[in-house]
This record gives C-alpha cells, sequence and structure tokens, in this order.
C-alpha cells in the first residue's frame, strides 16, 4: 500500500507544527530492519522504531498480499523479542508477494514505514542455488540480530559419585547462532573455571570428569548464551554431587525357575549393578527394587529389596508370561531408571489333583452310560426302534390282532364286517349241500372217495359215541383227507358234498379273507411230493395242500393247515408279530412234529399255535389209536353263509391263555337251531348261544389225557358239514339238531 | 521418647565397649549366655562386625540429618552456607584420594571428624534458646543428633583400637590426642554458623564419615558386602 507523498509530508508538517508549542509531536516513521525466516515456514520481522515524540508510542505491524486488498495484523508481537513480529506458516502460505508496514502511533498522531516486500517463495525453501541464497539472503536477511534468551539449567547428574554432567535448555537465539558457555565455579574458591568438555554428555551438555569432580563442595554453575548481537547469563545452580547420584539402570536381570524344596515354584530373580558403579569398594550403596507383572496385566507389582542382587518370587500364577524390571538409587540419590523388561514364560502347572478329577468324571459318566445300555438292552427297549419307528403294516381297521389270538373270531370276523366267511363261494353250496338231510346218503360224504377200511378205520375211533357209519366215516379225517387228496376235485365237483371241502373250507376258514392265498402262502408245494392238491376252490387251502394218500406226511399235512389257518393270521397280525412266513413254516414244522411226538406228553399244543382256536388239525393217520377214545365232538356252528353252508367250530372257545379247550365227551352239546330250509333240501342252522358251551370246555387240561383232547380239539379244525345221514332228533324240540349227525370232522 | 531412641545407640556403644573388654582382659569361650559386663564369656566380634554396627550408625545418624524437615531446599542452603567449621580440613574428597591415603590416616579423619562436631552438637544443644526458627522437632532431633555423634564417636575408637591390636593399622597415630586438639580448635567457629548452615554442614561431614567407614572397612576386609 503506497501512500502518496504529499499528503504524508503535509501531514507531518502539521504534526511538526502542533508539536512544536507543547514539545510532543506524532512519532517518527519506523523503519522495517530485517524479515527473517528462522524455521521452514516461519517468518519474523523486526523494525527500528523512529522517534517517539515524546509520547508513549505504540506500533502495529499490517501485511497484506500482493494482488488483494486486504490487510492483516501481526500475530505474534513477542515471540521474536521486542519491535519484532513473528509469523508462522498458518499466516504465510501463499506463494505471493507480502507487503509489510509498520504503523507508529501516540497520541498526537501515527506514522507509517515505508513498505517492505517479503517474497512468500523464499520463506523456507531451501536454498538450491547459492547466487539465490545470497540474493535471498541479501533480500530477507540483512538486518543485525538480537541477543539470545536466558538459559537455563535444566540438571546435572552423576552415575557414579565419581563424575557428573550438567544439561541446559537452548533458548531462543534470535535468529544468531549462539553459543554456550559453561562457567563453574567451587565453594571456597573464587575464580571460574569453563567446563572442560562440552560432548561427551550430548548436545548442551557439560561432562565432568573425575579430576574435575570434587564431593563434598559445592559447585557453582552458570552458562551463559552469546551470539553476535549480545549475550545472556542464567541463573546459577548450585550442586553437591554427593546428593545427585542417579545411577544406570542395574543390568543382566535374569528369571529362572526353580523348585523349592516343598515342591512349590518360585522364580529367582538375578541382576548385577550397574557397571560403572562401584559397589564392590563400598563407595556406593545401592538400594534395588523390583516389578513385576502378568503381560496381560495392567498394573505393575513393586518389591523393595534392599541392597541384595537376587530376589525369590514365590505367588505366580502358572501358565502365564511375566514381565520384570529392576532399577536401583544411591543411599541418597535418585532412582534409576527401569532397566530393559525381562521376560519369562511360567509352565502351566500339570497338577495330579486336576487330571484325578477328569479322570474321575470320565470314568462315571461311561459308566452311567454302560448301565443305561445294558438297562435298554435288557427291558428289550431297541433304541433304533424308538428311533426310527418301523413302519407300521397294514392295519385293517376295526381288526384286532389280540381277538385273533384270542380265538374270538365271531367278533373278529363280525369286525371285520366280512360277509364272505365262510368265503362266499362254491364252497358255501357245497356245505349247503352237505347239509342235505338224506337218510340215503350214508356215505354222502365220501361219495368219490371213498377208500374204504383205512379210512373208516382212522375215523373209527373218533366219533362213535353216534355210532353213526356215516358219521364216523365222514368223521374220519382220513376220509376227507383220502377224498381230497385223490384228486384235484375241481369246484363242480364239491357241488355234491364232499367232507374234504369242508374240512379244507373249515381248515381254511380263518384264513378267509382273500380268496388268493397262494401268493401268501409259503409252503413248501406239495404237489411235488405227489400230493393232491386240495383245490378248494382257491379259497382256504388254496395252495395248502391237503397230502394225497400219505398220511405218513403227518407233518405236512399239519403244515398245511396250519399254514393255511395261520396265514391270515399272520397276514392279520403282521404288524404285531415279526414271524415271517418262513418262520412259520417252521413253527409249523416244529409244531406239527411237537405235536406228533409229545403227544403223550401232554404237552400243550394248543399253546403254540397261534390261531389255536380256530384250528381243527388234519389229524394224520396214527392218530388213529387216539380217535377210539374220543368222544363225541360237538361243533359250534360259527356261521352261516348265504348258502346256507355252515361253518363250524369245534367247540373249543378260545381263552387269553389258550387253555386247551377240550370237548367233554357227552357232557355237552352245541345245540343249532334250524332257522329255514332252503331248497327244500337245506337247512339253515343257527347257532344256539354258546355261552353255555363255553365255560365247559374252557376247562384248563390237567389231566394226562388232555394232551389228546388238546390235540384232538386243537387240530380239529376241519369241519365236515354233510347232509346228516343219520341225525339224530333231540328229544328237545324238532328244530334242534345234533350238529355232530350231520358234521363230518377230521379226527 | 528420647532414651528409646537412643537405646539403640547405648546398646551399640556399649556393645562396643564390652567387646574391647572381652577382647583385651577376658579369654572367651565360656559358652553362649549373655554377655554382660565384665563378664567372662562373651563371643568375639570381629573387627567386620564392629564396622557393621559402626557404619549402621553412621547411617543412622546420617539419615537423621537429612530429614527434610530439618534442612531448607538445597539451593537455598547452598546459598547460604559459606564455610563448615570443618571446611578447612583436609579430607579426601574422592574416591581415589579415599582409596589410596593410608588407613591409620582415614581412621584419623574419621576421629577428628567426629571430634570437630561433639563440641558444636553440645553447644547447640545449650543454645536452643536463641534458635526460635527451629521447630521443637528440630530441637529434639539435634538432641538426638548429638548423642548419636557421641556414640558412634566412641565406637570408631574402640574400632581403631581393635585394629590397631590386630595390626591391621599402626600405632603410629597420635591417636585421639591429636583429634581432640583439631576438634576443639574448630569448634569454636561452629558459633558464627546460622542455623542452617551448621544442619547442613553437619549432613555433609556424617556423609563423609559414613563413606569413609565404608572405604576403610573394605579396604581392610574385602569381600562380602564388599
Amino acid at each position: 500500500m503506497k501512500r502518496k507523498l504529499s499528503p504524508s509530508i503535509g501531514f507531518i508538517l502539521l504534526l511538526f507544527l502542533n508539536t512544536g508549542v507543547s514539545g510532543q509531536s506524532p512519532p517518527g516513521k519506523p523503519k522495517i530492519v530485517r524479515c527473517h525466516s528462522p524455521e521452514k515456514e516461519m517468518l519474523a520481522c523486526w523494525w527500528k522504531p523512529g522517534s517517539d515524540g515524546g509520547l508513549l508510542t505504540s506500533y502495529t505491524l499490517l501485511y497484506s498480499k500482493e494482488g488483494e486488498g486486504q490487510t492483516y495484523e501481526c500475530p505474534d508481537y513477542t515471540s521474536a523479542g521486542p519491535s519484532s513480529c513473528y509469523f508462522n506458516k498458518k499466516h504465510i502460505n501463499s506463494w505471493t508477494t507480502y507487503i509489510i508496514t509498520v504503523k507508529a502511533i501516540n497520541e498526537m498522531g501515527s506514522s507509517i514505514s515505508e513498505p517492505h516486500y517479503v517474497e512468500a517463495a523464499s520463506i523456507g525453501k531451501p536454498e538450491k542455488k547459492k547466487s539465490n541464497k545470497v540474493v535471498m539472503l541479501n533480500f530477507i536477511s540483512f538486518s543485525p540480530g538480537q541477543p539470545p534468551g536466558k538459559p537455563e539449567l535444566i540438571k546435572c547428574r552423576s552415575p557414579e559419585k565419581e563424575t557428573f554432567s550438567c544439561w541446559w535448555k537452548p533458548v531462543s537465539d534470535g535468529g544468531l547462532p549462539t553459543n554456550y558457555t559453561l562457567f563453574y565455579n567451587n565453594e571456597g574458591e573464587e575464580s571460574f573455571y569453563e567446563c572442560p568438555d562440552y560432548t561427551t554428555a550430548g548436545p548442551n551438555s557439560c561432562y565432568f570428569d573425575k579430576k574435575h569432580t570434587s564431593l563434598w563442595t559445592i559447585y557453582n554453575i552458570t552458562i551463559k548464551a552469546t551470539n553476535e548481537m549480545g549475550s545472556n547469563i542464567s541463573e546459577p545452580h548450585y550442586v553437591d554431587v554427593t546428593y545427585i547420584v542417579q545411577p544406570n539402570p542395574p543390568v543382566n536381570l535374569s528369571l529362572a525357575l526353580n523348585k523349592h524344596t516343598d515342591g512349590k515354584l518360585y522364580l529367582l530373580m538375578n541382576w548385577s549393578s550397574p557397571p560403572l558403579a562401584d559397589v564392590r569398594s563400598g563407595w556406593l550403596t545401592l538400594e534395588y527394587e523390583l516389578r513385576l507383572k502378568p503381560e496381560e496385566g495392567e498394573e505393575w507389582e513393586t518389591i523393595f529389596v534392599g541392597q541384595r542382587t537376587k530376589y525369590k518370587v514365590f505367588s505366580l500364577i502358572p501358565g502365564e508370561k511375566y514381565i520384570a524390571q529392576v532399577r536401583c538409587k544411591s543411599d541418597h540419590g535418585e532412582w534409576s531408571k527401569w532397566s530393559s523388561e525381562s521376560y519369562i514364560h511360567l509352565p502351566k502347572e500339570f497338577r495330579l489333583k486336576d487330571m484325578m478329577v477328569w479322570v474321575f468324571v470320565a470314568v462315571l459318566s461311561s459308566v452311567i452310560c454302560l448301565i443305561m445300555i445294558w438297562m435298554m438292552g435288557l427291558k428289550g427297549i431297541n433304541m433304533v426302534a424308538c428311533i426310527l419307528p418301523p413302519v407300521p403294516g397294514p392295519k385293517i381297521k376295526g381288526l384286532d390282532a389280540h381277538l385273533l389270538e384270542a380265538g374270538k373270531n365271531e367278533e373278529l370276523l363280525s369286525a371285520l364286517g366280512c360277509q364272505g366267511f365262510p368265503p362266499t363261494s362254491d364252497c358255501e353250496d357245497l356245505l349247503v349241500e352237505f347239509l342235505e338231510i338224506d337218510d340215503s346218503e350214508d356215505q354222502q360224504l365220501m361219495p368219490n372217495h371213498e377208500k374204504g377200511h383205512p379210512n373208516k378205520n382212522l375215523k373209527s375211533g373218533n366219533k362213535e359215541t353216534d355210532s353213526d357209519s356215516g358219521r364216523g366215516s365222514c368223521d374220519s379225517p382220513s376220509l376227507l383227507l383220502e377224498k381230497c387228496k385223490e384228486s384235484r376235485i375241481p369246484p363242480a365237483e364239491f357241488q355234491t358234498p364232499d367232507f374234504s371241502e369242508t374240512q379244507v373250507k373249515a381248515a381254511g376258514k380263518s384264513s378267509q379273507e382273500t380268496q388268493n392265498r397262494d401268493p401268501e402262502l409259503k409252503l413248501p408245494d406239495f404237489n411235488s411230493d405227489g400230493v393232491k392238491s386240495s383245490t378248494w376252490p382257491g379259497t382256504q387251502l388254496a395252495s395248502s395242500q391237503i397230502p394225497k394218500g400219505s398220511y405218513h406226511n403227518i407233518v405236512e399235512v399239519c403244515k398245511v393247515a396250519f399254514s393255511a389257518m395261520n396265514v391270515n393270521v399272520s397276514a392279520i397280525r403282521m404288524g404285531n408279530e415279526e414271524k415271517h412266513p418262513s418262520k412259520y413254516s417252521k413253527n409249523i414244522e416244529t409244531i406239527c412234529e411237537g405235536e406228533m411226538t409229545q403227544r403223550r406228553k401232554g404237552e400243550s399244543f394248543h399253546s403254540k399255535a397261534k390261531a389255536d382256536q380256530a384250528l381243527q388239525w388234519l389229524l394224520p393217520n396214527e392218530k388213529s389209536p387216539f380217535l377210539s377214545d374220543k368222544p363225541m365232538d360237538y361243533v359250534e356252528i360259527h356261521k352261516v353263509n348265504q348258502n346256507g353252508a355252515l361253518a363250524v367250530l369245534p367247540k373249543q372257545k378260545e381263552n387269553s391263555d389258550k387253555t386247551e379247550i377240550y370237548p367233554i365227551p357227552g357232557t355237552t352239546k352245541e345245540y343249532a337251531k334250524v332257522t329255514r330250509v332252503v331248497d327244500n333240501n337245506v337247512l339253515v342252522l343257527m347257532p344256539e348261544s354258546r355261552v353255555q358251551g363255553m365255560p365247559v370246555f374252557q376247562e384248563p387240561p390237567k389231566e394226562s389225557a388232555q394232551s389228546l383232547h388238546q390235540s384232538q380239539a386243537e387240530k380239529n379244525m376241519s369241519y365236515c358239514l354233510t347232509a346228516p345221514s343219520e341225525f339224530r332228533l333231540q328229544t328237545g324240540g324238532l328244530e334242534y339238531m345234533d350238529p355232530n349227525s350231520f358234521m363230518c370232522s377230521f379226527k | 521418647r528420647r532414651s528409646a531412641s537412643l537405646s539403640p545407640s547405648v546398646s551399640a556403644g556399649s556393645a562396643c565397649l564390652l567387646l574391647w573388654l572381652c577382647l583385651l582382659g577376658k579369654p572367651p569361650g565360656l559358652g553362649g549366655s549373655l554377655c554382660t559386663r565384665g563378664d567372662s564369656g562373651c563371643p568375639p566380634l570381629s573387627v567386620a562386625d564392629l564396622f557393621d554396627r559402626v557404619i549402621q550408625h553412621s547411617d543412622r545418624l546420617h539419615r537423621l540429618s537429612a530429614k527434610k524437615y530439618f534442612l531448607p531446599s538445597g539451593n537455598e542452603l547452598a546459598k547460604s552456607a559459606r564455610r563448615c567449621h570443618t571446611s578447612r580440613m583436609l579430607t579426601p574428597n574422592g574416591k581415589e584420594y579415599a582409596q589410596t591415603i593410608p588407613r591409620e590416616e582415614l581412621t584419623y579423619v574419621i576421629l577428628r571428624l567426629l571430634q570437630a562436631w561433639k563440641e558444636p552438637l553440645s553447644h547447640f544443644d545449650q543454645s536452643t534458646v536463641h534458635h526460635q526458627d527451629l521447630s521443637d522437632d528440630s530441637l529434639s532431633k539435634a538432641k538426638e543428633i548429638s548423642n548419636m555423634v557421641h556414640e558412634l564417636k566412641t565406637g570408631v575408637e574402640k574400632v581403631t583400637e581393635k585394629m590397631q591390636s590386630m595390626g591391621i593399622i599402626s600405632n603410629s597415630l597420635n591417636g585421639m590426642g591429636s583429634s581432640e586438639a583439631a576438634g576443639l580448635s574448630i569448634s569454636n567457629e561452629a558459633n558464627l554458623m546460622s542455623n542452617y548452615e551448621f544442619i547442613h554442614c553437619f549432613r555433609r561431614d556424617s556423609n563423609k564419615v559414613q563413606s569413609y567407614l565404608k572405604i576403610l572397612k573394605c579396604r581392610i576386609m574385602p569381600g562380602n558386602s564388599c
């Protein structure tokens, strides 16, 4: 900012005029002496004041950037000294020319100096070219410097009470290189000496070696800072070496783990005094202090050790990593710095006690597991079944397998709602046909299959009670067998009364549900044995072959019947039992064999059969001796089909415990009531209530002969309904007929 | 309370005396019974043990004198300390000097120092009326210090005699006589000192005694704790 000369001159003249009378005048024009950059991006300017005109004058430094109109005031009037202005990089930050002026103001007026131009580019930039530098220097710094500030002694220290050093703080040098000198004066002496060594202890320091150190004397130390402009002396500092001892930190801190006599681990810490300190001669007496902490810890644990150089630490956490440090102090001096850190990693304690606890827990849990598994095994709980429940097999709604097992076939079958039981087939017709009451047809039971004596003989013992030859023949199971075995009797043939058919039908009664049972049965193919298949129309014994002529094959017979009987049952009870048909056949074999062999032993064959109540085994010919003993067997009519065929059951009503139901000969009779006559030759019978007969026949067998009854009762599954060649009319009424009279049963 | 605090010093001094008596007069070896005055059977104390006791005593003495409340800040004191009455005594002012001068000389210096302070301390006690700027605590401490100095001096004398008897140091010294004389002459100047100067000087001298004793001990018996 340039001012016009004329107005300023005029102004000054006026001022002079004004002051001419009073002796006071406005201030003289100040002059900017020098601008210098002591450090990078910093600037200091000094001015020389003009005359103050006899009044208190204040100075203001104003600066502006070239090209801009805005004027700023000096930010710092003090840092660089009197009559100075100090800019830091906050203010000098753009690469333009700065124009600086100083304004002097007093009560009378003010005056402004000539502007001073400063190139910002020249500030702080390292001078690359010497010529430039010269130029710059000429341009910027051409004014004399400032006397230095007052130095100050920071501290004096002796590491071993034999030497010592002093450090001072450097001062602002006002732009000029400053020299420092240290002077000391011994107590009692007059002269001052200069510091013998300025370098050993570092910058701004003085080192007194042994020669220059005397204990128990007070040093008077001063520092003098000198530069071109002047010098400055610090305040005196009094030092007695005895009391400024600060040793170096101890060295060789070693940590070692040792075992105490009682087995405990402890940490042994060992260190040595700093190398310079002369403890051996007793000159220095050092006291030590330790500090410890775990690596992750926050607070140090400080332990005062005294004059020893080793220490035992007991209370440490195993498995932790510890840091340790040590420091020392002379008797009356100051503590040294902490030594460098030493580490130690404590091993994890393998305490036997802990391991024992874990071992005990493991053993206990394994024992408990074993016990649980054993108990589950004992109880037969199938864990696999619990976890993965088996897929339920087909279950017929309403059909209770237990009922079937128990022998309550009526309920069972009624639940099934099966109208087809006995299966509605030609067999029914045949059955019905068998009901033809015809005296002439004594032998009608086995019209075509008469074998003669053998059969009759077989059956001779069966139902002697009735003394009905026809019945006897009918009763002879062998007859039926004979018939059935002889040939494959087509259904048509069975239109005629055929015991075998009935028998077969009865035999297969229990397995009635479907007419296709061939696939279900897995019996051996008796056909291969030459056994005539009882080609009962595919129903009961569809695949079960009635052994033809070989009564020897009792087992097979048994099997046949059993399996025929059981098949359905098993079909029903698939879900409950886990027996496979193959198993079943085995069982049948077993049972049959067993029955054969143990008949006399009184073994309860009954119990073995599952659906024994419904069974009447085809008795083999071996049974003939027993058959003779057999009393008249009553049958109960189980069902009557639409054709009027009767399905009869031997009088064995089931018991839950499969008690042997054997008919007591002659004691009671099952009576059937004739409901109607069909076709003039068919009697439709309606069974009487069975209750009366039930309990009697459910007496558990207790005698040796029971086996006979059992076997007979159980095995007599087949029924033979024939046209009663002989029937006895009960005295009770015409409507009652003794079913036995027209019944043919296999014995 | 004074007697309680002084009892260690008393016991130390008396122990030294007793031991000296034991060593000189009576042969040892009559069992481990307690040592009483004039009794035989005191176990002989080695010079090292004697030294240790003396050194401990001097340590205590110095600590007592260096208490903060007892002294002004260092710089003020330094400013005010013109001269101690013992400043003119020629004492080794460095480790090398202390290690090189003869043992007898060192012992003598110690004794002289202690002797030099005997008088001023007793005078300090007597002239407490004039020293109003000192607290009561300081006064009591001063009395304690005085007693301790006395005991310490006795102890050092004992050690010296023991050493002389053992031939560790020669008998060429004039002994206590000269120290006494030197001490007396110096102590007169002590009255000119101000309180703070007095204390400061004493503190310094007790430090000297302590250091010299340690050096002496390790010179005579290098080894453990040296």
